[in-house]
């Protein structure tokens, strides 16, 4: 059994709106994150993530709650938890007039380095992050994704035993948002640092965490490892079918679920697709989903059903067990709406 | 304090890699401070540092008169009032007349500097070769030479030298017998023709005593441009002093908008540490600022900082941690850049003429400088004239520091108390 690292309990933050109405961001979160793993906070945005990991940073003072860094608890002895922490804002915290190397030097200092130390960090985190040659380079210049990469720098440059990353691949590209999928798993691997990381990605989520948790709307659904979390929707496949502007008729769907022998749901939903400038409808489309065991398997038996009803499918999709399913299943929203 | 050091350092290295700084802090201001120490009579010579006295002459007569310009001549920057009234208030009577009540108030305030009263009868009783006393009241420092207690004594010693030497002549007259009136109308004249040639005599200055120092001598008063330049120079210091330090807020936003200042706030350093780091930053700016614009008044306009010039230091000091501790208050009530520049101009653009930086408030109406003293430039430029021009020291400019720094106090508590790192 890994030791806990983190133990949040019953963490809630209220706000209050424009118009005086009170509302909880984040209401009684309970989690435990162990050491040496990466834990992720999987959720839409404003579900709650940034929220929970600005309180469990020591940002935002909790409404109710409280979290224990290594013991040390992030309201009542926050200097000593915060030593123990390396944190990775989502927005790019950096000063843009300075060079990468003045950021990482100011923000060492600040976590009481000094002198050869802080050099050699300094030299260390440049060199992890592959921006050795643009060192002197003010960061205003770099493109956004070597700012991320100085951003995340900042948070490992001290060697931290827990490193919070707030959605670090925002709005960048493959080839960078690639880079630092390979750093966060070397923090892990390599430097033995905990990584707590946040996305509203599902796949990045589930190629590099240990343990997930799903929050929506300022609360924790769902936690556990990836398989445990699939489990839950079990072992079923998503069969989508797009089938154009035609409305698929209610016995369709019965007899989906009644002759196909590995299906055991059926639902149609139809989307309308505006148009981008004007937000006039431009067109609406029908989407067909299959729940399916082995679902390809199952197809061929679809097309057929639907062929005798007059239902032309236009493109065929089959999706595997995921955390979007996951998602799906405990919202009935998918992550990306 | 190390932290704190490292916040300052690094805001003062991120404010100085802006080249444009160099132009707020030096050129501009230099330059207003030259256009607006014209203004206020720099380059020409007397008047502009007013003397104020009143006077109350129950005389009225030829004597006290002749008394009156004897004080004139000794100091040309001498406004004896009611008498030297002038259309643009000079004496800053308004349409009021003078009474003993507001002789005082006007002492109390420093709209002047000293009363006199000449009382009745003080002609005859002088005619008559019989004492007379002349009552003096200042607020003027004890230990300090008075420019204006030494031009009553210099008129009163020409004017008891002169009566002395007619009572002198008249008396060697009647005793030499070869020497004969006609009348009596013969013999008046003979005496006046001595107070004549005696009046002469003291007038010509046979011997003069200057006395020098530094805030009022002759050609310290002259190099300041008949007080131009020394009232330019620490207004404009002023109030580029709150061009400088106010930014504060619009870069506490900046910082916030960046995400730079929720970063230092999940650092180990406390929410104390942050906060002197970056208000240092920005008093040190005010203080850079105060150095720039006296350095240049003082090597390059000849502008000179009274017998003790390192009371302006404390003065400086009051008066930047004040207005640093505005900028932390005012950071509180807004939200955005935009509104942290309007609020920074406005403030900066209303609070300076108010106090008394582009103008002396002593050429304005008793109200509005009154209403003045809610700007603090207004208390340091008290500070700086009881220094600059009456050589004021540190017991002279308490009162304004203790003002300066008490609403430093206020401000700065409503500013930590409502500072928050994210909004």
């Amino acid at each position: 059994m890994q030791e806990t690292l983190v133990q949040v309990r019953g963490l809630s933050k209220q706000f209050k709106r424009d118009n005086g109405e009170t509302f909880f961001a984040v209401k009684d979160v309970t989690l435990e994150i162990r050491r040496g793993e990466i834990f992720s906070l999987l959720g839409p945005n404003g579900a709650g993530k940034t929220t929970t990991i600005s309180m469990i940073s020591g940002l935002l003072t909790p409404t109710q709650g409280d979290a224990l860094i290594g013991g040390n608890s992030i309201t009542k002895n926050p200097l000593a938890a915060k030593k123990m922490l390396g944190v990775v804002p989502q927005d790019i915290a950096l000063y843009p007039t300075l060079s990468a190397r003045q950021n990482l030097e100011f923000f060492g200092k600040m976590h009481g380095l000094g002198g050869k130390t802080l050099n050699q960090a300094v030299d260390e985190v440049l060199d992890l992050i592959d921006l050795g040659d643009r060192e002197k380079d003010k960061v205003d210049n770099f493109s956004g994704g070597m700012k991320r990469r100085v951003n995340i720098g900042i948070g490992m440059l001290h060697k931290p035993q827990l490193i919070y990353m707030d959605e670090p691949t925002v709005g960048i590209d493959p080839q960078n948002r690639r880079r630092i999928l390979d750093t966060v798993l070397r923090l892990r691997d390599e430097l033995k640092m905990t990584v707590l990381y946040t996305s509203h990605l599902m796949e990045e989520v589930q190629e590099i965490s240990d343990r997930v948790g799903i929050i929506d709307h300022g609360q924790m659904i769902a936690l556990g490892t990836v398989g445990e979390l699939i489990q839950k929707v079990g072992e079923e496949d998503r069969l989508i079918l797009k089938v154009g502007e035609q409305p698929v008729a209610e016995p369709l769907l019965r007899r989906i679920e009644s002759e196909v022998a590995t299906a055991t749901r059926a639902q149609y939903e139809r989307r309308e697709i505006a148009n981008g400038d004007s937000g006039a409808l431009a067109a609406a489309e029908g989407i067909l989903t299959v729940y399916a065991t082995r679902g390809r398997r199952a197809l061929p038996d679809i097309i057929r059903l639907a062929n005798e009803t007059g239902v032309d499918i236009l493109s065929v999709e089959v999706r595997e067990p995921d955390l979007e399913a996951v998602f799906l299943h405990l919202t009935g929203r998918a992550l990306r709406d | 304090m190390q932290r704190i050091l490292d916040i300052a350092l690094n805001d003062l290295r991120i404010i100085f890699k802006d080249r444009s700084i160099w132009i707020n802090l030096v050129i501009l201001p230099i330059v207003i401070s030259v256009a607006v120490g014209y203004a206020n009579g720099a380059g020409f010579t007397g008047g502009s540092v007013s003397l104020r006295v009143d006077v109350f002459d129950a005389d009225a007569g030829a004597m006290s008169a002749q008394f009156l310009d004897a004080m004139r001549a000794g100091n040309a920057n001498l406004v004896l009032c009611p008498m030297d009234q002038t259309a643009a208030d000079l004496c800053q009577l308004g349409e009021e007349a003078l009474t003993a009540e507001l002789a005082q108030t006007r002492l109390e305030d420093k709209v002047s500097l000293a009363t006199l009263e000449i009382p009745a009868g003080f002609g005859a009783a002088l005619a008559r070769g019989e004492a007379v006393s002349l009552i003096y009241r200042s607020n003027e420092d004890a230990t300090a030479p008075s420019y204006i207690l030494q031009a009553v004594q210099s008129a009163a010693t020409r004017l008891s030298g002169a009566q002395i030497a007619v009572q002198v002549g008249g008396q060697v007259a009647d005793s030499l017998s070869f020497l004969q009136f006609s009348d009596d109308a013969d013999r008046v004249a003979f005496l006046e023709e001595i107070r004549g040639r005696a009046e002469e005599g003291w007038a010509a200055d046979l011997i003069t005593v200057e006395t020098v120092q530094a805030a009022l001598d002759p050609a310290a008063t002259q190099t300041n441009g008949g007080g131009g330049f020394a009232q330019s120079i620490p207004g404009i210091a002023s109030m580029y002093v709150m061009f400088t330090v106010l930014p504060a807020a619009s870069a506490f936003i900046l910082e916030r908008k960046n995400w730079t200042l929720q970063r230092l706030a999940t650092l180990p350093i406390s929410r104390a540490q942050i906060l002197g780091g970056k208000l240092l930053a920005r008093f040190v700016m005010g203080m850079i600022q105060y150095a720039v614009l006296f350095g240049f008044g003082a090597l390059a306009l000849g502008v000179t900082f009274g017998s003790q010039p390192l009371t302006m230091l404390p003065v400086m000091i009051a008066y930047t941690a004040c207005v640093t501790a505005l900028a932390l208050a005012l950071t509180t009530f807004i939200t955005t850049d935009m509104q942290a520049q309007g609020i920074t101009l406005f403030m900066s653009l209303t609070l300076a003429p108010l106090g008394g930086a582009w103008w002396p408030l002593e050429i304005v109406p008793e109200w509005m400088r009154v209403i003045g003293h809610i700007s603090p430039i207004a208390w340091a430029m008290d500070a700086y004239r009881e220094i600059i021009f009456y050589g004021g020291g540190i017991g002279d400019v308490i009162v304004p520091i203790a003002v300066l720094l008490a609403a430093t106090a206020a401000l700065f508590a409503i500013g930590v108390a409502r500072f928050r790192f994210s909004k």
